[in-house]
C-alpha cells in the first residue's frame, strides 16, 4: 500500500471512532497536528501553574495553604502527563520547553491574566477549572489513545480543584460584605476570558482536530455546556454575571450572549496579555537558574546517546 | 526525532495495583536518571492520592511490544478456545426433557 | 492530659510551638518550588514534602491548641513574626536548589533525631504524633539522601553550590536543638526522653557520616548551639511573614 492509500484507511480508521497508539503508522497531518494539540495543552498546565502559585504564600489557613500547594502541584503534574505524551510523538521536552519561553508555541488565554485578589484564587479554581474540564471530559474520547488515557486520570484529579474553588467561594459569600464584594470583583473581571477560553465557533466542516476526532466536540459546544451548568451555580450565590445579553434562548435551545471580544482573545495568546510577557520571562528565569541542576542530574543537553 | 535531553534522562513505565488482588494496570510514565528517582517519581504520579496498593516500574527499553494481528488476530476460526464458543442451552433443554429433568437456571460456568 | 502542672504545661507548649514552627516555616520556604523546580517530576515530589510539613505543622499545632484551649490558624497564622520559634536554620528564603536540598538534608536527619526520641515521650498525644510524623518522614530522608548524594557527585558548579550551602547553613543547623527554657522540666518529666544537647550529639554523628560518604567537608562545630537559635530573626523571615499573613491579616474576625 503506498503512503495515500494508507493514509485514507487511517483518516477513515481515525474518523470511524478508531484509536491510534504511538508505535502505529500514522500520516505526518496527523501526528503534527495532536502534537500541536497536546504541547499547547500542556504548556497551559505549565503556564497555569504562575497565576496560583503566586498565592501559595499567602492562602489564609493551614487547610487551604495545603489544598492550593496541592492543586497548583497537579498542574506541575497534568504538564508532565501532556509532555510525556507529546514527547512520545516526536519532540524532546526540553525543546517544547525552550518552544514555549521563546514565545514561539501558545498557552490558553486565561493564564496571561493577574491574580489580583485571594477571590480570584478562588474564582480561578471554580470556574476556569470547570471550563476547562467540559473541554477536558470530551478529549476522553480522542482518537489518539494516550491522550484519552491522560485526560481519564486528570479529569479525575481536576473534579477536587473544583470543588476547592469553589468551597473558597463559598466561604466567602457566606462572609463579611468586603468578601463578598472581592468575589463579584473577581468575577467581573475574569467573565470575558472565561467566555473566550474555548475559542470562536469553528467549522465542523474543516476543523481538522473535530474531523480526525483528536478533540470530540467544537468550541461552541464546549461553552453551551459551560454555561448550562455554571450560569444557574453563578446565579444562585446572588453573584451577577457582567453579561446583560446573557439569557438562555428557549426556542434555539441555546445561551445567547454578548459577543465574546475575540481581538482580545488574538492579541493575548499572541502574547500581549496583559501578564504574557511578565510569565514568560518568570518562566524564562526559573528555567535558566536550574539549569546547573538539570546538567548535573540527566546530563548536558545534547549529548545524548545515539 | 531523537529526544535530544541529556544522557542519563530515560523513560520508565510505571504499572500500578488500585487494590490487593487487582491485575496490575498501566499507568503511564515518568522520566528519571536512575531507578532510585523513577522510582520515588513513580510514588508521587501514581501514589501520592493513596490510590495504589502496588506500583511496578520499568524502563521503556526493557519492554517488547507485539501488535501483529497476523499474530494476535489470526482469521480463521478460535471459538473452541473461548467458552463462548460452547452453545449447549438447546442440546441441555433436550438432554433434560430426555431424562425427565426439570429446567432451572444455571449459575454460568 | 490535665494532671501536668502549669509549668510542665507551659514547656510542653514550648517544645511543641518550637516543633510546629520548623515545620511550618521550612514547609512555606519549599512550597515555593511548586510549579518552578528544576525537573518536572522533582517539581511534584519536593511539593509533597513541602505539603508534608505543612500537614505536620497543622498536627502539631493542632496539639497545642488543645493543650492551650487555642485555634490551630490563629496561632500559625496570628503572632507578630518576632513571636516565631523556629531554628534559625528555617531563617532564610529557599534560594538555590542546593541550598534548599542542603538545608532540607540536615534538618531531615535532625527532625528524624527528635522524633526518634519523642516516640517514647510519657506525653501519649506527642509519643502518637511522633511515630506517625516518622512513617512519612522515611520517604524524606531517602529522597534528600539521594539528592545529596546526586549533587554531591553532579560535578564541579554542583559540588561547589553544594558545599558552600552546607558551610552557610551549618552554624544555624545547630539551632534546632537550641535549649529550651523549660527543657529541664520536660526531661525531668520523660516527656522529652533525652536533652536536646544529647539528641544534637547523635544528629552530628549521622550528618558528618553521610556528608563524608559523598565527599563534603564538615564545617566546625563551635561548642552548643547559642540560647536565641530560636528567637533572632531576619529580614527574609519579615519578608515571608509579610507573605503569609496578607490575605489572614486583611479583615479581623473574617473566616476563610
Amino acid at each position: 500500500m503506498d503512503d495515500a492509500a494508507r493514509a485514507d484507511t487511517f483518516y477513515a480508521h481515525v474518523s470511524g471512532g478508531g484509536k491510534v497508539e504511538p508505535d502505529d503508522w500514522m500520516p505526518d497531518d496527523y501526528r503534527a497536528a495532536v502534537l500541536k494539540f497536546v504541547e499547547m495543552h500542556a504548556n497551559s498546565e505549565l503556564m497555569g501553574v504562575l497565576p496560583e502559585r503566586e498565592w501559595i504564600l499567602r492562602a489564609p489557613t493551614l487547610r487551604r495553604k495545603l489544598a492550593l500547594t496541592s492543586k497548583v502541584q497537579d498542574e506541575v503534574g497534568h504538564a508532565q502527563l501532556l509532555y510525556r505524551v507529546a514527547e512520545d510523538l516526536g519532540k524532546s521536552r526540553e525543546q517544547m520547553l525552550q518552544d514555549l519561553i521563546a514565545g514561539k508555541t501558545k498557552f490558553h488565554n486565561v493564564f496571561h491574566y493577574p491574580t489580583r485578589s485571594w477571590a480570584d484564587v478562588g474564582i480561578i479554581a471554580w470556574l476556569v477549572d470547570a471550563a476547562a474540564i467540559v473541554s477536558q471530559q470530551a478529549l476522553r474520547d480522542s482518537s489518539y489513545a494516550p491522550y484519552a488515557r491522560t485526560m481519564k486520570k486528570i479529569c479525575w484529579e481536576e473534579s477536587v480543584h473544583i470543588m476547592h474553588g469553589r468551597d473558597v467561594v463559598l466561604t466567602l459569600m457566606n462572609g463579611t460584605d468586603a468578601q463578598r464584594a472581592s468575589v463579584q470583583d473577581a468575577l467581573d473581571r475574569w467573565w470575558g476570558p472565561l467566555m473566550q477560553m474555548h475559542g470562536p465557533p469553528t467549522n465542523p466542516e474543516t476543523d481538522r482536530d473535530l474531523i480526525w476526532k483528536i478533540k470530540a466536540k467544537g468550541n461552541e459546544q464546549l461553552r453551551q455546556e459551560f454555561l448550562s451548568i455554571y450560569v444557574p451555580r453563578i446565579r444562585e450565590l446572588g453573584l451577577v454575571i457582567p453579561d446583560p445579553a446573557l439569557a438562555y434562548d428557549d426556542e434555539a435551545g441555546r445561551w445567547a450572549y454578548t459577543e465574546p471580544d475575540w481581538d482580545e482573545l488574538r492579541s493575548v495568546v499572541t502574547g500581549h496579555g496583559p501578564k504574557s510577557q511578565e510569565r514568560l520571562e518568570f518562566r524564562r528565569d526559573a528555567r535558566a537558574t536550574t539549569q546547573w541542576v538539570r546538567d548535573a542530574i540527566i546530563g548536558p543537553v545534547g549529548t545524548a546517546a545515539a | 526525532m531523537r529526544d535530544k535531553a541529556g544522557p542519563h534522562d530515560r523513560v520508565w513505565e510505571v504499572f500500578r495495583q488500585e487494590a490487593e488482588g487487582d491485575p496490575m494496570i498501566h499507568g503511564g510514565s515518568v522520566k528519571a536518571p536512575d531507578e532510585e528517582l523513577a522510582t520515588h517519581y513513580a510514588r508521587e504520579f501514581y501514589g501520592r492520592r493513596q490510590e495504589s496498593q502496588r506500583l511496578w516500574i520499568v524502563p521503556r527499553d526493557a519492554i517488547t511490544e507485539l501488535d501483529d494481528p497476523d499474530l494476535l488476530k489470526p482469521p480463521f476460526d478460535r471459538s473452541f478456545k473461548r467458552p463462548g464458543g460452547f452453545l449447549i442451552k438447546h442440546k441441555l433443554e433436550a438432554a433434560r426433557e430426555r431424562a425427565g429433568s426439570p429446567q432451572v437456571d444455571e449459575v454460568a460456568e | 492530659m490535665s494532671d501536668l502542672d502549669t509549668q510542665t504545661r507551659d514547656a510542653l507548649a514550648e517544645l511543641l510551638l518550637a516543633m510546629a514552627d520548623d515545620e511550618f516555616v521550612l514547609g512555606f520556604w519549599d512550597s515555593e518550588w511548586t510549579g518552578i523546580a528544576p525537573i518536572l517530576e522533582e517539581d511534584v515530589a519536593m511539593s509533597s514534602v513541602s505539603q508534608d510539613e505543612i500537614g505536620h505543622a497543622k498536627a502539631l499545632y493542632e496539639l497545642l491548641a488543645g493543650l492551650t484551649g487555642d485555634d490551630a490558624d490563629k496561632i500559625a497564622f496570628g503572632r507578630p513574626a518576632e513571636a516565631y520559634r523556629h531554628a534559625a536554620l528555617m531563617n532564610h528564603a529557599r534560594t538555590d536548589w542546593a541550598f534548599s536540598i542542603a538545608r532540607r538534608f540536615l534538618y531531615e536527619h535532625a527532625d528524624a533525631v527528635r522524633l526518634e526520641s519523642l516516640a517514647a515521650s510519657s506525653y501519649e498525644p506527642l509519643a502518637d504524633l511522633a511515630v506517625k510524623m516518622r512513617r512519612e518522614e522515611t520517604y524524606h530522608l531517602l529522597h534528600f539522601d539521594l539528592w545529596l548524594r546526586r549533587l554531591a557527585e553532579g560535578g564541579e558548579e554542583s559540588h561547589s553550590r553544594l558545599r558552600g550551602a552546607i558551610e552557610a547553613l551549618w552554624p544555624d543547623a545547630q539551632a534546632v536543638f537550641a535549649p529550651l527554657a523549660g527543657e529541664a522540666r520536660l526531661v525531668a518529666a520523660r516527656i522529652l526522653p533525652e536533652s536536646l544537647e544529647a539528641l544534637r550529639a547523635r544528629w552530628l554523628e549521622r550528618v558528618t557520616e553521610r556528608l563524608q560518604a559523598v565527599g563534603l567537608a564538615v564545617p566546625p562545630t563551635a561548642g552548643s548551639p547559642e540560647a536565641d537559635g530560636r528567637t533572632r530573626r531576619t529580614d527574609e523571615f519579615a519578608w515571608l511573614h509579610g507573605e503569609f499573613t496578607m490575605v489572614s491579616g486583611s479583615e479581623a474576625d473574617a473566616t476563610w
